[in-house]
């Protein structure tokens, strides 16, 4: 009996799962090969001081994540990737809106700024992380030099850690605002204009309209957009791998950088896969807390 | 003349004064490092080190033809390219398979099953990173376009099944319905019906997914260590790595840079609308 043949013997709900099981296949073998079974294998890795260096492979408890309490620097990675994909993030949300006001005017050079408006977001991350590195870099970079020549201060960016660390901040803003922009440009533009002129009939000046009409209707896109940026940027490194490569010292590291340095450079699987345990439990809470600020808002429309 | 909500917000009565200033340091800001890196990448590398500084050195292609010479450049180019497209086809033709299931077939849980694959979304691709070097290396797929290509094909497929489904869905089911009541398979139904409507959305998420492989650095980082499967990005970390006798080669890391920047930069300004439709038909509804 011929395959054909079977088939047309099943009953129709029987052979419409079928299909459906054969189209979802592809999709769902793929991400269990990279991405379930892998999430499995990082938790219990984890737990063992699997080394291919000195060439360890022993269950270890939970020793990694003691060694990760005192060491300098995860910590400080840990402590550097909160700041900075919350401060990046409030940053963008703000700039992005601004913008997106901006490029919502109407006039001459609108067409030009919302042309150029995405171009840091098409630029590769990393190429961008050493465009600005050779931007402010301390002898030759545009920036300091135009810092000296109106101070005559020297800057020395990526010696200082404080400065490192807003740099790196604000070129992150740099490369996403606008796309921010970008979308939240497309949702001023569905806002119906009778809103505002019925808001302007009842007297409502300009700034009650865009607390009462605008920031409204905008809220559920810019907490879907934050929450992406909070979860996207977590695990982030290329620009930080271009901009300071962590430094100096650890200042500016971030947890990506650190379970690359750890797993890849290294070889210390099971010390970066605890590292990764850690990003993980980060990235739930914050999906968790981000669905939560979701609904909320949500309710209040 | 300005007329927006933003020049009434702020109080304008016709003056344009401050949006005309906010648009020149929004366009300085967002032009200047990228003017820096085209003029560093065009010039002699003795023009970058002289103070004060040239703005305007004159242009010479030199630093591609250094780049040619002295590294396998042509071939990270190919690379690059290879690994981007093959990832767009794989992570298209997969989801695209799977939307039409969860668009138009009925099964149990089926709701529940796209969002196990959507939240897998917000796995950050480095957590996975140490098995994942295990498993290629066990599919002795390290070190190859295939390997990298097999994972970012992954990395993009929920997001991307996610807007295909709503792509298929805003087509009406007659259209289907009409062809399987004449006999059509369901390979013709996929191919010859829905495949020419829901283009637009094919094309975007094409776009959008060349795109992220084209800048991709994780996985070739960590999973290519020869010239024949090494790409751009990985170059031009390499590049950045070594010294020449004037320090940092710079004006080669910013050639690179461009090579690199050229491509996404045209693509995204040719698609900038059809990209914002299938983010906001899919992503933001």
């Amino acid at each position: 009996m011929n395959v054909q043949w079977k088939f047309a013997l099943l009953k129709p709900a029987q052979r419409r799962y079928l299909l459906f099981l054969a189209l979802v296949a592809p999709a769902f073998l793929l991400r269990f090969a990279t991405a379930a079974y892998p999430i499995l294998q990082t938790i219990y890795l984890g737990f063992t001081n699997l080394d291919l260096i000195k060439n360890t492979n022993a269950f270890i408890g939970l020793r990694n994540y003691l060694a990760m309490a005192n060491d300098y620097g995860v910590r400080g990675a840990l402590s550097f990737t909160v700041t900075l994909v919350v401060s990046s993030t409030v940053l963008d949300l703000v700039l992005g809106m601004l913008v997106a006001l901006l490029l919502n005017t109407t006039f001459r050079g609108t067409g030009f700024a919302r042309t150029i408006n995405l171009i840091p977001w098409a630029i590769p991350t990393i190429v961008a992380g050493y465009a600005f590195r050779w931007l402010l870099e301390d002898q030759f970079g545009l920036i300091p030099y135009w810092i000296n020549l109106i101070s005559g201060a020297r800057v020395a960016v990526f010696i200082s850690p404080i400065l490192a660390r807003v740099v790196v901040v604000l070129v992150h803003v740099w490369k996403d605002a606008g796309f921010m922009a970008f979308v939240f440009l497309a949702g001023l533009q569905g806002i119906p204009p009778e809103l505002y002129d019925a808001a302007r009939v009842d007297g409502a000046n300009a700034w009650q309209r865009f607390w009462r009409i605008t920031l409204p209707l905008v809220m559920p896109l810019a907490i879907t957009m934050g929450l992406f940026r909070l979860v996207w940027s977590l695990g982030s490194f290329d620009l930080v791998y271009g901009l300071t490569q962590g430094g100096p010292g650890v200042a500016t590291s971030v947890l990506a950088l650190q379970i690359f340095r750890e797993g890849i450079m290294f070889f210390k699987f099971g010390f970066a896969s605890a590292i990764s345990v850690v990003l993980l439990i980060l990235v739930a809470i914050i999906g968790v807390v981000g669905l939560w600020l979701f609904r909320k808002a949500e309710v209040t429309y | 003349m300005v007329k927006s909500e933003v020049a009434r917000a702020w109080g304008f009565k016709g003056s344009a004064i401050v949006v005309y200033l906010s648009f020149l340091v929004f366009t300085l800001i967002v032009l200047l490092p990228v003017y820096w890196m085209v003029r560093s990448s065009l010039a002699p590398a003795a023009d970058l080190i002289k103070v004060p500084l040239v703005y305007f050195p004159r242009p010479t292609l030199r630093n591609f033809q250094t780049l040619v010479e002295q590294v396998p450049f042509l071939q990270y180019v190919r690379n690059s390219l290879a690994y981007a497209v093959a990832t767009t086809l794989t992570t298209l033709v997969v989801s695209y398979l799977a939307a039409y299931a969860f668009a138009r077939i009925p099964f149990p849980h089926s709701g529940l099953l796209m969002w196990t694959l959507v939240l897998s979304m917000a796995l950050p691709d480095v957590g996975t990173i140490v098995p994942l070097y295990r498993v290629l290396k066990n599919l002795h797929l390290l070190d190859t376009i295939a390997g990298i290509t097999l994972v970012l094909s992954s990395t993009l497929t929920p997001f991307t099944v996610w807007v295909l489904v709503s792509f298929i869905k805003q087509v009406p089911y007659e259209i289907e319905e009409a062809a399987i009541i004449d006999g059509a398979s369901l390979p013709r139904v996929l191919w010859h019906i829905l495949l020419p409507v829901t283009m637009p959305g094919l094309v975007t998420m094409g776009l959008i997914n060349f795109i992220n492989a084209w800048n991709n650095l994780l996985y070739p980082l960590s999973f290519t260590t020869s010239p024949s499967s090494k790409t751009l990005s990985v170059a031009i970390t390499e590049i950045f790595a070594g010294y020449s006798p004037w320090g940092k080669p710079w004006e080669l890391i910013m050639t690179v840079g461009v090579t690199m920047t050229i491509p996404v930069v045209i693509l995204v300004l040719f698609s900038q609308r059809a990209i914002v439709r299938g983010l906001i038909a899919g992503a933001i509804k």
